[in-house]
């Protein structure tokens, strides 16, 4: 065996040792035996996440305060925001239930948003991050937990499961939950482990020379 | 492609670990220590995951009935309405001519588990008696169910924006029922199962007399 640990790496996937080679642009490096995607390079990946991390929580307020829908039936109206899905399964006996959506349509995508917009923000800017490695952390375990998309889903067949019974109006919020969820999938797509985890290091040892 | 060594071989067989969460490199010495990059706990495989990912999968296997045959939600206007199931549900998508509506239902609330807990237990097998066939096939469908299961949530938001949404006193009505709290700790369970289970278990199950290279043109024919 040749290679010290700084030019091997292992698929995280299958566990095979592999030798280190450099990744152009846009090039995924893959394991051999799995076909897992081992790493990659993304082109000014912090300064896309601090940009989108921003709009993401710009986004948060109106989708959460606006109403996704409004129904009317006999002059009476009823509109609703994605809390409140929570809250009246809550009334409604589910606590359970109302928790998981809360977490998952509303908790998650938040404080997801907000590492996100940390990591990126100490990193360009060079600030101290005493909680990079807490906020890196949290952000890769929630991955998947975050279920907006799924959410939205639900909304549209609720419109049509409504449509025949009750006359519905679409809120701005929808409209904001749509572009909400466009952000997320896409800071997803430029959120890279590796080259966070690498500058995240450089970073710490700066400040280390630094005082 | 990364360059392959000319033999395979696992991190684990020659004495490395992986940082699960940062994915450095470290000598399998620091086995249950931090990674000096990231601070995470290192192990060379996910402690317990075997019997973690078995327990989650059975307890969704046992809950999959009441989540089934108890009612998800009841549909009231001027004091009539009955509960309905999850099945019952679907079928009145169908009997009202909603296909499309009513076959996303039914894969995301019905098919998606199934398959889910179907193809777990697949791959717990497979790690538990030491088959050897299929390998990458395996990995693949441990993916694929890794990204699908989340959808089964759809359902519960389903419920929570009726219930919301339908509050018009005597005129409508809509409430929410135990078989929903079952059924999403059914998707939750399955989650788990899945999270705690160590890919890299299915191919350590390799003979490791077999030649380098044999099995992998077999995989490619």
């Amino acid at each position: 065996m040749h290679g010290t640990p700084e030019q091997l790496i292992a698929c995280h996937e299958c566990d095979l040792l592999l030798e280190r080679v450099a990744s152009q642009p846009g090039e995924d490096v893959i394991c051999p035996r799995c076909h897992a995607r081992l790493y990659y390079t993304t082109n000014n990946c912090i300064e896309r996440l601090l940009a989108l991390s921003v709009a993401g929580l710009i986004l948060f307020i109106p989708a959460n305060l606006f109403p996704i829908l409004s129904l009317q039936v006999f002059g009476q109206s009823q509109s609703e925001i994605i809390l409140q899905s929570a809250m009246s399964l809550y009334e409604g006996g589910l606590p359970l239930v109302a928790l998981l959506i809360l977490l998952f349509a509303v908790v998650v995508p938040l404080f997801q948003l907000i590492a996100l917009f940390y990591i990126s923000f100490t990193l360009h800017y060079r600030w101290q991050g005493r909680l990079l490695r807490q906020a890196m952390h949290s952000y890769q375990h929630l991955r998947g937990w975050g279920m907006l998309e799924i959410f939205l889903l639900g909304v549209l067949i609720s419109i049509i499961k409504l449509k025949d019974i009750a006359d519905l109006d679409i809120g701005l919020g929808l409209y904001s939950l749509g572009a909400l969820i466009l952000v997320i999938t896409l800071s997803s797509i430029f959120f890279n482990p590796h080259q966070i985890w690498h500058e995240i290091h450089q970073h710490r040892q700066q400040d280390d020379t630094d005082g | 492609m990364a360059e392959h060594l000319p033999q395979y071989h696992s991190a684990r067989e020659r004495g490395y670990l992986l940082c699960t969460d940062c994915e450095k490199l470290h000598s399998i010495s620091l086995e249950g220590g931090h990674c000096d990059r990231c601070g995470a706990r290192l192990h060379s495989r996910i402690p317990n995951s075997l019997s973690l990912s078995w327990a989650s999968l059975l307890a969704a296997v046992l809950l999959f009935l009441p989540a089934n045959l108890l009612p998800i939600m009841t549909f009231k206007s001027f004091g009539q309405g009955e509960p309905n199931t999850i099945l019952g549900g679907i079928l009145h998508l169908l009997e009202q001519d909603m296909l499309l509506i009513g076959l996303v239902v039914l894969i995301a609330s019905i098919v998606v588990p199934v398959l889910k807990i179907i193809a777990m237990t697949i791959l717990l097998c497979t790690v538990q008696f030491r088959l050897q066939t299929n390998l990458r096939q395996k990995t693949i469908m441990f993916r694929i169910v890794e990204w699908i299961g989340r959808w089964s949530m759809l359902d519960i938001f389903v419920i929570g924006i009726l219930v919301a949404l339908v509050q018009l006193g005597n005129i409508a009505h809509i409430e929410g029922n135990d078989g929903a709290t079952a059924f999403a700790v059914v998707v939750l369970l399955t989650m788990f199962s899945a999270l705690s289970f160590d890919t890299r278990l299915i191919w350590d199950n390799r003979k490791p007399d077999l030649p380098s290279g044999v099995s992998d043109k077999k995989d490619e024919q």
